[in-house]
């Protein structure tokens, strides 16, 4: 290396301003910026903990839960303390036992860490138990008693501070974590993944930045009367999905249906709609309380409580606006002649016609074709055939040629 | 039905198809109806993407009888319904796969996948659809389970211009609308339709060909990989309380010295001792029980287990060894007979001191104590509703006292 010529502008090399150009280094690789982006299930875990529900982190090591939850911290203004459960024995969270002069007399008191007490004097806060499934079982045990009933030791944490877990899903937990079913079915289970090209945006600098849900204030008993007609609707109809312990090895440890994570569906649906969150958002919530199939038949419930009334569209059948995607509009048609059939006149008749014309004329007409079969075996006698029956030629010959098409189908090998 | 003015779409021919199908195929017609037509002169026949819109050449829809045309609504419908394009991207990512010829070859897979039973019964083949026998390949197969199977090739050469758009295989085409186009489903709302497609299905089973039904009745819940279930049943059992690390009040933690008038736990180890009862009867098969014993023994290390701790016996209707696992790598497995385990069970309890475990691994076929072992039980049963011998097995109900594990 040639001697340093000395030169004024020409920074000393001494250690220390190696260390500044270091910082330097730094700065430039932590200078990001941020996009707005939508984000589902950050979205999905900000409404859960508004909704002051326990919630359950399942994912892998590594893909940005704390990040997540720096994000909602900020969202809801609140400060965040995280608690790694493995570096832990399980009196930081059941509480020390402290033996005092008299313990016959006195009992032994159960301290609370310090970061307890620090959260309860704030009395409010963002806890955050991360790596909840490589701890000891007794810490496990001792940990779910903080975030279910709120304890550490002798202390009792304020309404104000919400409490998130993490845990690593069970192929990859080493040693023995599972949540019993009673344990499990008091979380909200949010799987978290990482989204690839998020992260590849974000190496490159550019971190997405969540909007997140905000509460409308004037929503609130529209929100409430919403979750319970939609919840009660599927439980009358229902009555199996109510309470359903999970059998098999699979879904051990998952969310599943009962009273209590039916109340909390109840509490997430109303949050979401007073947020006006999206369906995706309402689907990762509901099947995160309940599981996939009952969380699933909760949303198509919802598609139907979405469909226009019967009745409505038989009311005004020419300013009816039928659904647009074509298996919702023939169940929207179904559902018409269905009310047809069940209180059936000459004039409700005539005007379900005059639905299926309009339906043929404004979207696929094969799916008017099995409506419309089942609405001419209404007829009653006398009843005259209404004008609206010419409009669905078009669906008629459609048919016929379907027809047509299975009589050759049914002979074999079909004509070229 | 006249077509408009000519090269435009016969959107006539098109739905009277789709009607067909939906005569045909009941179980389908919420999926059929959900699916969005768009016009397209850019794909060769049909094709779908992952959004649910179906695009459809002109051209090919003139040439088509509409009863062919039927087959091949049906056909993309399969593709969605399916998720071909979903596990198509997890597969790929899986092996590494990358380029055009790979989802070429995921389309042929996926195809092979529908095309085994989806025609017949009231719908007519579609010309040129492929089939597993054309590959030379066996029926009633997964798409997954093709792709391990085939490589391009001659026999391939013929389906070379396939192309059922990225529905079917998750490649981005040029002529895809995307998500931000028009008439897209959502996740949400695709999720829906096929959950409805798929209670119909079970709803109704004996409308739907075997291969719906084994859709239906795993498309929410699909099959969790064995080896992760039985080793997240044995660490559990093996780690319960009294075995495995955890904490205890016996005796003082070392940091007590530093925290005086604080009584602290500390971690205690005791290794869990497993016993294993091989079910070696007849209708066990050599392989099934090499992995079943190997995933064992790979978890009994795993929970902290010393390979001396875990006992293996071999069982028919009598036991017939016992080998602790350090002696035997290759485990030489007698028997052959009829199955009684029970036996098994009293022989494992009877070794002093006692084990923590037992996992017997079995296909059923046997009877169980009448009362509960002192110990956790975990049973690994091999399955045998698969298509080798489906009529005279007859599943035995395993004891509700023993987790269920079922292998293979």
């Amino acid at each position: 290396m040639p001697l340093a010529t000395p030169h004024a502008a020409a920074p000393p090399r001494s250690g220390a301003s190696q260390l500044g150009i270091a910082d330097e280094l730094l700065a430039l690789l932590r200078d990001t910026t941020t996009e707005s982006r939508p984000d589902t299930q950050l979205e999905a875990l900000t409404l859960a903990v508004a909704a002051d529900l326990p919630v359950l982190l399942w994912g892998e090591p590594g893909i940005g839960k704390t990040a997540a939850l720096t994000q909602l911290a900020a969202a809801l203004d609140l400060p965040l303390t995280t608690v790694i459960a493995s570096v832990h024995e399980p009196s930081d969270f059941a509480g020390l036992p402290i033996v005092g002069d008299d313990p016959a007399e006195r009992g032994v008191p159960m301290a609370p860490p310090d970061w307890a007490v620090r959260l309860a004097r704030a009395g409010r806060g963002l806890l955050f138990l991360d790596e909840l499934s490589t701890a000891a079982p007794a810490v496990q045990a001792a940990l779910l008693r903080l975030v279910l009933e709120r304890r550490v030791g002798a202390l009792r944490l304020p309404p104000g501070v919400r409490i998130v877990a993490a845990a690593n899903p069970r192929s990859s937990a080493a040693d023995g974590w599972e949540l019993s079913p009673p344990l499990a079915n008091r979380f909200v289970h949010l799987q978290w993944t990482h989204d690839h090209e998020v992260v590849v945006r974000g190496l490159g600098g550019t971190w997405p930045r969540a909007t997140l849900p905000r509460l409308d204030a004037r929503r609130l008993p529209e929100a409430v009367d919403f979750a319970r007609r939609a919840v009660c609707g599927l439980l009358a109809a229902r009555p199996g999905l109510t309470h359903r312990l999970p059998t098999g090895e699979a879904n051990r440890g998952g969310a599943w249906p009962s009273p209590r994570s039916w109340e909390m569906t109840l509490r997430l649906i109303a949050f979401a709609t007073a947020a006006d969150s999206s369906r995706e958002v309402l689907s990762l919530l509901v099947r995160g309380a309940v599981g996939d199939g009952p969380g699933l038949e909760l949303l198509a419930s919802l598609d139907r409580l979405d469909l226009p009334d019967p009745e409505d569209l038989l009311a005004d059948p020419a300013g009816a606006s039928l659904p647009e995607r074509g298996d919702l509009r023939q169940a929207a048609l179904d559902a018409v002649v269905a009310a047809v059939r069940a209180r059936p006149d000459e004039s409700r008749w005539d005007a379900a016609w005059s639905l299926l014309a309009n339906a043929v004329e404004t979207g696929a007409p094969d799916l008017v074709v099995v409506p419309a079969t089942t609405l001419a075996t209404l007829r009653r006698e006398g009843w005259e055939v209404p004008a609206a029956i010419e409009r669905l030629a078009g669906a008629v010959s459609l048919s016929r040629r379907a027809d047509i098409a299975a009589t050759r189908s049914a002979a074999g090998g079909g004509g070229r | 039905m006249s077509a408009g003015q000519p090269g435009a779409l016969d959107r006539g021919k098109l739905f009277a198809a789709r009607l067909h199908a939906v005569r045909a195929r009941p179980y389908l017609a919420s999926a059929l109806f959900a699916l969005h037509v768009v016009e397209s002169h850019r794909v060769p026949t049909m094709a779908v993407d992952r959004h649910w819109r179906v695009y459809a050449s002109p051209a090919f829809v003139d040439r088509t009888p509409v009863e062919e045309l039927a087959g091949v609504w049906v056909h993309e419908v399969s593709h969605l319904l399916r998720d071909h394009h979903g596990r198509g991207d997890r597969f790929a990512r899986e092996h590494g796969l990358t380029g055009p010829g790979e989802r070429l070859r995921m389309n042929i897979a996926a195809d092979c996948e529908i095309n085994d039973d989806a025609f017949g019964d009231g719908l007519a083949r579609p010309e040129g659809a492929v089939t597993p026998a054309a590959l030379g390949l066996r029926g009633g197969e997964l798409m997954e389970d093709y792709l391990r199977q085939f490589r391009l090739g001659a026999r391939t050469q013929e389906f070379a211009w396939l192309e059922c758009g990225s529905g079917a295989d998750g490649r981005e085409r040029e002529w895809d609308l995307g998500p931000d186009g028009a008439h897209g489903l959502s996740d949400q709302e695709r999720d829906a339709v096929r959950f409805r497609v798929a209670q119909g299905i079970v709803g109704n089973p004996g409308d739907a060909p075997a291969g719906w039904r084994r859709w239906a009745e795993e498309a929410f819940h699909p099959p969790q990989p064995w080896r992760e279930l039985l080793g997240a049943a044995v660490r559990s059992a093996a780690s319960g309380s009294g075995a495995g690390g955890d904490y205890s009040y016996g005796r003082p933690a070392r940091r007590s010295a530093g925290v005086p008038g604080a009584v602290l736990p500390s971690l205690r180890r005791r290794p869990p001792r497993v016993a294993v009862v091989i079910d070696t009867s007849g209708s066990v098969s050599d392989a099934e029980l090499g992995s079943a014993l190997r995933e064992v023994a790979a978890i009994a290390r795993a929970v902290g287990g010393r390979r001396d701790l875990v006992t293996v016996l071999s069982c028919d209707a009598a036991v017939h060894r016992v080998d602790p696992l350090c002696r035997a790598e290759g485990i030489a497995l007698a028997g052959g007979g009829g199955t009684d385990l029970r036996a098994g069970f009293t022989k494992a309890l009877r070794v002093r001191p006692g084990p923590d475990v037992i996992v017997a691994l079995t296909d059923g076929q046997t009877p169980w104590p009448d009362s509960r072992p002192p110990c956790r039980t975990v049973v690994g049963l091999f399955d045998r509703r698969t298509a080798h011998r489906p009529d005279h097995y007859r599943p035995f109900a395993a004891p509700s006292w023993a987790r269920v594990v079922t292998i293979g």
